[in-house]
């Protein structure tokens, strides 16, 4: 009820937690032998002691055990003493008939703690450790038994003979779970229609899921099996165990459930708020982790369950919003976030203690910052920064610091992450504080100011991982913008106007210490809990290879590994932002030009950082490692792996594995000279970015890119300068530096293209020194390309500067270029030799020969028709000088071959297809 | 309509069976409806006609548009057979059975009929064991209730009712009080669509079972619903529609079936007290006070509805009619909601907001879903700055009722006095999506976004625009337009609003620093563009107020005049005298 808040520690006794007494009292009985009467080793104790301890921790769901799990989980551990245990807890819980029984029961129990000042005892006496974990259990089974009603111990007696009753009929429950598969009639009859509602949605949206992937197919001409991949869950179950293992629990639990209401008498039980809380802990990076795979309704049930058994049990609200959130519901996300925080007015959940003098007012500032990310993730960022504004001023005026820091990361984030073209009025007035330099800044002086007050509040407050967060989005920052003065007059200091790797490099390692000092912003609640739950589901495996569990093969091979993993304890927030600052890396080291760095940092987090990662930084790893086969190794490689992605991520609308997909058919396509398709795919990709300006930059920007190299290839040169035009004017007005280098220098090769080699030329210039300010190694290496390209067809006499500048680039293309790259410094190469008319063929043919054929090699990879045409045809004229007739014809067929190839694209076979 | 007479005898048989049945409740509103038409007076001498005020002036000073008058409704009618009782072999067991019942002993009356097979018999032992079941629910309900509110009693009758019942049905074996029962379990268990399909079925049978009516509106939550329904005519299906569209919030509506009813049932207390609270929803608080006041002349001891009331009393603070109200009802039944709340209303008009919220959470303590309750429960931990507090009740109150505009009123004031408006605005939009006609709510969220922070004074127009339209009683709406353009530079449109609002205080002899401040501008504006006569009109007007605008239309009025005489303008004060 309204401001009546009680205690968390709610605990209330149940059958199952009468069970685990008669455990614990079994296990520590107070004999005068080490180990005590049924027990025939110290480790069969020790193994009994441990399981207790995991059950009384575990978090895996949210109802308590039923009897006949409980019977069956000792069979595992008992071991030999199995039917010992079995018979003792049924007998023990039937003969308690009466209340006194439960009485005298309970007595009893007491005897085996130790008393407060038992430190005087025997070596080999067993006693329990009042404060030991079991000790407190039990501790806290009398409490609640004493503070209980008699209609209370009516109550809890009632539930035990219900709890004896469904074990021992338990084979004919499972008849009739089997039985209401079949027969609907009856089922009808007993269930509500409410559930059958819920499962009807599951099926639809299975269903939903299925049709969306098969409509993309569809759309791009892909054959059926690649959907089938996607089609269901029955996929997973083998090829990654753990991963559907929870949609699975949960829907079975379902229909268990379902029978449970229906069945009045049925006792179901909450387990303990700390174990329930620590399930929604999990769930919670569950839902993180698989998002789309993650089932949505399976989850809503469970959750729906809960908050009936629970009303007060305000989470239950936040977990919601996070399923909706993860689903793309919009509107419900929006609904459950205000629900959760008018209830528990932000202070359920967070370890938060009021500070002294402050009056408790409830934490609504972080209502407001999450309200804000959301508004983000669904792409309304003028909605989010006003939101999040109203949280720096509220949080200021309640002086919580903490939520300040992280609001202010929050704002940072978003203004890295969205355009803004505007240079003031977006930070408003409870900004100066921060940004008290005045607003006459640019949007990204602002942020970089935000920036450094943002760590700086980190720093003061040690939030290690807020800290860590704060210097990975440094590092991005300073990947992409040049760092000027902040001020506009005075000395002026002469500055090189470059970004700064060695900066880069700095905050990214210094994410690292995170890993090593981290200390707990989160809790240990979810290490323990996860252990225990773990060790339970280890359970399942053969007795004694516990440890050493090896079997090779098995099908939960990444158990033992979790089991491994878990108890070294680092949360896995932490794992996440160190993983992330790999990625971070990678991204770095693509830009900067360093292909084989790239890749080992990609594959670094693949291997190490699977396990914590979300599936969105899981995704982008993926695209990243399959980009680069693309690249290295050609066309078929690269679909075999994306073949492999998109089992693993389910393939949802907008994912980032539909993009690369997307990219990946757009680019073999314009190589093959399938233009239309290349077109049509383009334009898919521009759909999937939203329509608000702003938004999705990055998205669109790819999309424009593609449509203007796609009309460059269909030789419509004034359409594809347009469009590229507009781009650069769109980047520019957004800051895309970056971006802005490329469209550059594909401006340079439309006009060179089109032959216009003088207008081109300054564009190549001004993207050379794009490249330069902002060391982009690789993209400078291909603009000089393009440069030397241009100084050739200007005519032979230029061919000397043209090969100067070639070799000057060379070293850096055959070192981290991609085949296209490379191919194309071949052929230009050769070409230049054969234009300089100081150069004869018949004197030193290799020189020439050598390159065309290392193109042509390489080539193949790509199908890249029209290049090897070029290669195949300057080989036959080479042959045909030197006079090598069958050599000459050979290459001649050759290019006949991919000339043929290019103007019927169809007949070429698709190894996507087969 | 069918006559007054035959509506009589029909009521008449109905309250008999209803009462053999033990359907209490229901007999009482039929009885209740059975006195409330209006006697022939040829035919009764006066001492029948004591309980009958045909001699309320002040009903009849408000009833304007003479209800009696209105012919019966073109309605074909039909007029169902009253049913024959069936059995009278096993009697003496029913009667048995019916004792107990009485006297509260559900379990023991149902085993007295355990055997029997007639209709009757077996509704009686269903409904015992029911209700049995439901006593045993509200036991456990405190006895189970767990730290995390966990409230999972569940009635343990309802499978073994319901399975006998749909055998019954499935084999006609059912009477329409049966099917009352069933679609009563139905819903319970929810399963709401055959609920509603069971219950229509029962009223389409027996229409006179008021118990079955209110049971298929609780189950119509939306229009679509309620024009799904296939209901046969009689006069109770217009009892029904009225209340539904009470529900729905169609009070004008519902407010028009009352008033036909009326010439029926001219003296039903329970007719008027529902139009109470219609005119209460469409804020006619004057009426309400006088049909209220009436009721009680002439149903002292009436709880029912009289929240309403005290409402009503609360907003135009009246300290003693409150008070003696509570006093009243406390001495009839302490343990009401309804009472509960009457004295939370008091001690918060008194300003005693922790014994307010005492009375308040009793009132939830005895109705958990008891709505009004928890919505002022939210008004009284605003007052007492508790605002966390504040916010849980409101949202309580929402989560009954998503369609309670007042609670997520209150929700958005909340956190706008938290200084979180961006925040609050939500709220507000979610309380005007379901009441557009209340401008008090539209204005509060103009101010939300006049406020510093969002400053979004087209958003705020905007929305004192709609405020202006659905009758704002306090005016602010039109001033702050007229303010709001003059900021903005839209002199035009602040003129418009400065008229309109002068035109409203005059209407409503209303002066103040307002008045001046609307002629003041219009006269300045009127100058600006040259159009003298109307700018003479204001400025002549300024002149019958003291102050400094006095002095300012003065010069306004002498500049005008030398502009209009062609002169120089030149330094005016030069000339004065």
């Amino acid at each position: 009820m309204a401001g009546v808040v009680k205690g968390p520690g709610a605990f209330a006794i149940t059958p199952h937690k009468v069970s685990l007494c008669i455990l614990v009292h079994t296990y520590a009985s107070p004999s005068q032998i080490s180990v005590p009467f049924p027990f025939s080793s110290v480790s069969q104790h020790n193994r009994l002691g441990l399981y207790l301890l995991a059950l009384t921790k575990s978090c895996d769901d949210i109802l308590e055990p039923k009897l006949d799990q409980l019977i069956n989980q000792l069979r595992e551990i008992g071991g030999l003493l199995d039917d010992w245990l079995t018979d003792h807890i049924t007998s023990r819980l039937s003969s308690l008939s009466s209340p006194d029984d439960l009485f005298n029961f309970f007595n009893e129990l007491r005897e085996t703690l130790g008393g407060p000042d038992s430190g005087v005892m025997d070596d080999d006496q067993v006693i329990l450790d009042p404060s030991s974990n079991l000790g407190v259990f039990l501790r806290r089974c009398i409490l609640a038994f004493n503070l209980l009603t008699f209609e209370g111990i009516c109550h809890l007696l009632t539930n035990i003979g219900i709890y004896c009753k469904e074990a021992i009929s338990s084979s004919s429950y499972e008849h009739r779970l089997d039985d209401s598969g079949n027969d609907l009639e009856s089922l009808s009859e007993y269930e509500n229609m409410d559930l059958n509602l819920v499962f009807k949605k599951i099926n639809e949206e299975m269903e939903a899921r299925k049709k969306a992937t098969e409509q993309v197919s569809f759309h791009l001409h892909l054959p059926k099996d690649l959907s089938t991949l996607v089609e269901d869950v029955e996929v997973f179950a083998d090829s990654k165990p753990e991963h559907n293992e929870k949609g699975r629990e949960s829907s079975s639990y379902a229909s268990g459930d379902l029978l449970r209401d229906v069945d009045p008498d049925g006792g179901v039980f909450l387990r303990t708020n700390w174990q329930i809380q620590g399930y929604l802990m999990e769930q919670a990076d569950t839902i993180e982790k698989h998002d789309s795979s993650f089932t949505f309704n399976a989850f809503e049930l469970t959750l729906r369950q809960l908050q009936k058994l629970a009303p007060e049990f305000h989470r239950v609200h936040f977990l919601r919003y996070l399923n909706n959130l993860y689903h793309d519901e919009y509107f419900s996300a929006l609904e459950n976030l205000h629900r959760y925080f008018d209830y528990s007015a932000g202070t359920e959940g967070f370890d938060f203690v009021p500070p002294a003098g402050c009056k408790d007012f409830g934490r609504f500032e972080i209502a407001l910052l999450c309200l804000g990310m959301m508004q983000f993730h669904f792409g309304h960022p003028k909605k989010a920064l006003e939101v999040l504004t109203e949280a720096v001023l509220v949080s200021q005026q309640h002086c919580n610091d903490t939520c300040l820091a992280y609001t202010l990361a929050a704002i940072c984030n978003l203004l890295s992450e969205i355009g803004f073209s505007t240079t003031s009025g977006i930070l408003g007035s409870p900004f100066s504080p921060m940004t008290n330099v005045g607003t006459s800044l640019s949007v990204q002086q602002q942020l970089f100011v935000l920036l450094k007050g943002s760590l700086k509040r980190a720093e003061s407050l040690k939030l290690k991982q807020l800290i860590a967060a704060n210097n990975l989005a440094m590092a991005k920052f300073g990947l992409t913008h040049v760092q000027r003065p902040l001020l506009s007059f005075g000395p002026k200091t002469s500055m090189k106007l470059r970004t700064c790797p060695i900066i880069v490099c700095k905050e990214l390692r210094s994410g690292y210490h995170l890993i090593s000092d981290f200390c707990c912003e989160g809790s240990t609640m979810t290490t323990d809990g996860a252990f225990s739950t773990a060790w339970l589901k280890n359970l399942q495996k053969p007795m004694g290879s516990l440890v050493m569990s090896q079997d090779n093969g098995s099908r939960n091979n990444s158990n033992p590994f979790l089991f491994f993993t878990q108890p070294s304890s680092i949360p896995g927030s932490v794992l996440q932002l160190v993983g992330s600052s790999y990625l971070h890396r990678a991204t770095a080291w693509e830009m900067y030009g360093s292909a084989p760095l790239a890749r080992v940092n990609a594959l670094v987090y693949a291997t190490c950082f699977a396990d914590a990662s979300s599936s969105s930084d899981a995704a982008v790893v993926h695209v990243k490692l399959i980009q680069h086969l693309a690249a290295f190794k050609g066309y078929k490689e690269a679909f075999a792996a994306l073949k492999i992605a998109e089992e693993k991520f389910l393939c949802a609308s907008k994912s980032r594995i539909l993009i690369l997909k997307l990219q990946l058919l757009h680019e073999r396509a314009l190589h093959r000279g399938h233009l239309k398709l290349a077109q049509q795919v383009c334009d898919e990709l521009g759909v999937l970015a939203s329509s608000v300006t702003s938004v999705d930059l990055e998205l669109k920007t790819e999309a424009s890119l593609r449509h203007a190299r796609t009309l460059l290839a269909a030789k419509q040169f004034s359409q594809a300068a347009a469009v590229a035009h507009s781009l650069f004017c769109m980047c520019y007005k957004f800051n895309l530096q970056v971006e802005s280098a490329a469209v550059l220098l594909l401006l340079a090769e439309i006009h060179m293209k089109s032959g216009n080699a003088v207008v081109g030329l300054p564009y190549a210039l001004a993207s050379l020194s794009y490249c330069q300010s902002f060391n982009l190694d690789l993209l400078r290496a291909s603009a000089t390309l393009t440069l030397a390209e241009l100084w050739l067809s200007l005519g032979s006499n230029h061919t000397k500067n043209a090969l100067t500048l070639l070799h000057g680039a060379f070293p850096m293309i055959l070192g981290h270029g991609g085949l296209e790259l490379c191919a194309r410094a071949y052929i230009t190469e050769a070409k230049c030799y054969l234009s300089d008319p100081s150069f004869s063929v018949s004197d030193n043919p290799e020189l020439v020969l050598d390159p065309l054929r290392q193109a042509a090699d390489e080539l193949q990879a790509l199908e890249y028709h029209e290049l090897m045409a070029e290669a195949f045809y300057l080989m036959a004229i080479v042959y045909g000088k030197l006079g090598k007739l069958q050599q000459r014809e050979e290459a001649a067929s050759s290019f006949k071959n991919h000339i043929i190839a290019l103007d019927h694209p169809h007949d070429v076979d698709d190894p996507i297809l087969s | 309509m069918s006559s007054k007479e035959s509506c009589r005898n029909e009521l008449r048989a109905a309250i008999r069976q209803l009462s053999d049945r033990c359907l209490y409740s229901a007999s009482k509103w039929a009885a209740e409806q059975l006195v409330g038409i209006e006697q022939d007076p040829a035919k009764f001498t006066p001492s029948n006609t004591r309980f009958q005020r045909g001699s309320s002036s002040i009903r009849r000073r408000f009833r304007t548009n003479e209800i009696t008058s209105t012919p019966p409704t073109g309605v074909a009618y039909v007029s169902t057979p009253v049913m024959e009782e069936d059995e009278a072999i096993h009697g003496d067991f029913y009667l048995l059975a019916k004792s107990y019942f009485d006297c509260r002993e559900y379990r023991r009356a149902a085993h007295v009929l355990r055997d029997q097979t007639g209709k009757k018999s077996v509704f009686l032992r269903c409904y015992a064991l029911y209700l049995a079941g439901e006593k045993r629910k509200e036991e456990e309900t405190i006895e189970l209730e767990g730290p995390l509110g966990k409230s999972d009693a569940v009635n343990r009758e309802l499978v073994s009712v319901e399975r006998e019942l749909s055998t019954l049905s499935k084999n006609n074996m059912i009477d329409p009080f049966g099917l009352y029962l069933y679609g009563l379990v139905l819903k319970e268990k929810g399963n709401e669509n055959l609920a509603r399909k069971v219950l229509v079925e029962s009223v389409n049978s027996y229409p006179w079972n008021w118990s079955a009516w209110s049971e298929l509106q609780s189950l119509c939550t939306t229009v679509d619903i309620l024009n799904s329904l296939n209901l046969s005519n009689h006069w109770m299906k217009e009892f029904f529609l009225a209340s539904v569209y009470q529900e729905l919030r169609m009070h004008n509506e519902s407010l028009s079936k009352y008033e036909n009813l009326q010439g029926t049932f001219t003296f039903s207390n329970y007719i008027q007290a529902q139009i109470g609270k219609a005119q209460y929803s469409l804020r006619e608080f004057d009426q309400v006070e006088v049909i209220f006041e009436d009721l009680l002349r002439n149903d002292p001891y009436r709880v029912e509805d009289m929240d309403t009331y005290s409402n009503v009393l609360y907003t135009k603070e009246y300290f003693s009619a409150l008070s003696y109200l509570a006093h009243r009802v406390i001495m009839t039944d302490k343990y009401r909601p309804e009472s509960c709340c009457i004295i939370g209303n008091y001690y918060s008009l008194k300003g005693l907001h922790e014994k307010s919220v005492m009375y308040f959470r009793r009132a939830l303590k005895l109705n958990k879903k008891y709505l009004s309750a928890w919505t002022l429960m939210g008004h009284e931990f605003v007052e007492m700055k508790n605002t966390p507090a504040a916010v849980d009740a409101y949202r309580r109150a929402v989560d009954i009722n998503p369609r309670d505009y007042r609670a997520w009123y209150g929700l958005g004031q909340a956190y706008e006095m938290m200084g979180m408006p961006h925040y609050a605005l939500h709220y507000f939009q979610k309380s005007v999506f379901f009441q557009p006609i209340d401008s008090r709510l539209w204005i509060a969220m103009a101010q939300c976004y006049e406020s510093e922070q969002l400053h979004m004074l087209e958003e705020a127009i905007k929305c004192y625009k709609r405020a202006a339209n659905c009758n704002d009683t306090e005016a602010i709406a039109l001033h702050r337009l007229a303010e709001l353009h003059r900021e903005l530079g839209h002199p035009e449109e602040a003129a418009f609003y400065y008229k309109k609002d002068l035109e409203r205080m005059e209407a409503e002899e209303r002066e103040g620093p307002n008045t001046v401040e609307a002629l003041t501008f219009l006269a300045t504006h009127y100058k600006t563009q040259r159009r003298f006569e109307e700018a003479e009109v204001y400025c002549t007007r300024l002149l019958d107020y003291t102050g400094p605008e006095r002095e300012t239309a003065k010069s306004l009025l002498r500049g005008m005049r030398i502009a209009q005489s062609g002169f120089p303008s030149m330094d005016v004060e030069h000339f004065h005298p």
